[in-house]
């Protein structure tokens, strides 16, 4: 019995660092392709448009509505202790260091990432990735380069615009619907947000694109078995980009707070 | 053109090669009949570079293309071209576009010279005027004509075809037959054809190679093949099983 669950938990253990070691030698391919071969820049601009410009709609709908709830939230529990004022600065805060990024990714993860795993599971299965091959042209330079290059660019502006809607939102509901003041709301907002909780939200927003861009790739690259590996792509790829999202999030934020310390001024 | 010498590959826990050798002449029509699972597909693909051997040469034009990694296979691609079994069109491009792919992709940029050889390829494969159309729209037969005139269209030196035949009714059967000889006497290219199909290799071959149980057991004419009384080359040319009902 022990034995067994050694065995498994041995297993996934090397399930995991195996995946690690794809994804890291699917960085290095991109970056050396990067460096190496010239960018397609029409690909490029073409996934910026589909990658960034048509997530717009969802990632603002989303920062917005977070934004006006949380505000409420904060709004509920600050206005017993008679923090009214301090409402703006909580909600800036929050979304700049934490909710604006995660949030944007893991709704491109759903979005972007099963689009991404999806048509290059399609691609490899009908064997046009192995037709790029034959025909002189890299897989890397083609399909990875431009996406995960379009989700860098993409990543943080949408990041941004999260948090920029889900702020106006939370400004909107805290002072025309709960009554907080105006002036005290920005005020604090603007006092206590500085320019070390943009700069963590652009970095966690390009990072989080990155993951995005690199797991969605690996998943399609890795569809086998016809029509049931193209069905599986896109699921693993935005369950692990969700996963992952999360828990690099948790280390990023420590790494990040060393050098973009919260709470001094 | 191309030298196939003590090829090996294991795939999952199946030795697919164990020792193939094989030599394609230039100009010559070099068929690789086998049973369906005996790695024809295999080996037509390590002549390309798609699979990596695990052991022995594959030398095309006196180079070893087994030891090339993946950025250094361009040059011997631009040779060697490859038609898929199922013409593997690129689907978010149409016809005209998957065609002026590898032209594009070699560096050619004037508009009009890409139209002109779009055209002249799609007129080799008696598809002129079909450049709009969607790989969707297309049947299999006239995807595995944009597949061969995508392949063309670049001047291979060495066509090689992956099952041509494979899942098309008698008539379209036999219309790529007669249009893999006609394109290997106006392009004088190299062709090697894998098939399981007879009709299909004897009708196009100059030479007859057979796989079986991982290595060539038979390479000759096919007048050789023809007269031939083995018992396994007998079997699969008359399509014996060797089952009862």
């Amino acid at each position: 019995m022990q034995i067994r669950i050694l065995s498994s938990a041995g297993s996934g253990a090397l399930y995991f660092l195996k995946y690690l070691g794809e994804l890291a030698i699917l960085v290095k391919d991109t970056f050396h392709s990067i460096r190496c071969a010239p960018i397609r820049w029409r690909l490029f601009l073409r996934q910026v448009a589909e990658v960034g410009f048509r997530s717009q709609l969802v990632v603002l709908v989303t920062g917005a509505f977070t934004g006006a709830v949380f505000s409420a939230q904060t709004y509920f529990q600050f206005h017993r202790l008679g923090m009214d004022s301090a409402v703006g600065a909580v909600v800036a805060v929050s979304l700049f260091r934490e909710l604006g990024p995660v949030l944007t990714a893991l709704m491109l993860s759903g979005r972007v990432g099963a689009a991404i795993a999806a048509e290059i599971g399609t691609m490899k299965v009908t064997e046009q990735i192995e037709a790029l091959r034959a025909l002189g042209v890299h897989p890397i330079d083609y399909l990875v380069v431009p996406r995960v290059m379009a989700l860098i660019l993409s990543g943080p502006l949408l990041a941004a615009e999260c948090i920029g809607l889900g702020i106006g939102a939370g400004y909107l509901v805290a002072t025309r619907v709960l009554g907080v003041s105006s002036a005290y709301y920005m005020t604090n907002m603007l006092k206590f947000t500085m320019g070390r909780d943009i700069k963590m939200a652009l970095i966690k927003g390009t990072v989080f694109a990155a993951l995005i861009g690199f797991i969605a790739c690996r998943e399609g690259f890795k569809a086998s078995q016809g029509a049931v590996g193209v069905g599986r792509a896109p699921t693993e790829a935005v369950v692990n980009a969700s996963l992952m999202i999360l828990i690099v999030n948790f280390f990023l934020s420590f790494a990040l707070n060393i050098i973009f310390p919260a709470g001094t001024y | 053109m191309i030298s196939v010498l003590n090829l090996h590959k294991t795939l999952g826990s199946q030795e697919v090669l164990c020792g193939v050798n094989l030599s394609i002449q230039r100009g010559q029509t070099h068929v690789i009949l086998g049973r369906s699972g005996s790695g024809k597909s295999v080996l037509l693909k390590h002549l390309v570079g798609l699979f990596k051997a695990d052991a022995g040469q594959i030398l095309v034009d006196g180079e070893d293309i087994a030891r090339l990694k993946e950025r250094e296979l361009g040059p011997i691609r631009k040779k060697v071209g490859i038609l898929f079994q199922s013409g593997a069109l690129f689907d978010s491009m149409t016809v005209g576009e998957n065609i002026a792919f590898p032209l594009r992709e070699s560096g050619i940029t004037d508009p009009e010279t890409i139209t002109a050889r779009v055209a002249e390829a799609l007129e080799m494969v008696d598809l002129s005027g079909e450049e709009e159309k969607m790989p969707e729209n297309l049947s299999g037969g006239m995807r595995k004509r944009v597949g061969l005139a995508r392949t063309i269209a670049a001047r291979p030196a060495c066509i090689l075809y992956d099952e041509p035949t494979t899942g098309l009714d008698p008539i379209a059967t036999d219309s790529i037959n007669h249009l893999i000889r006609r394109l290997q006497r106006r392009l004088q290219a190299t062709s090697v054809v894998v098939t399981h199909d007879m009709k299909t290799a004897f009708h196009t071959a100059d030479r007859i190679a057979f796989l079986h149980e991982g290595k060539i057991y038979f390479d000759g004419s096919p007048e050789d093949l023809h007269k031939s009384t083995d018992p396994i080359l007998r079997n699969f040319i008359e399509g014996i099983s060797g089952e009862t009902d």
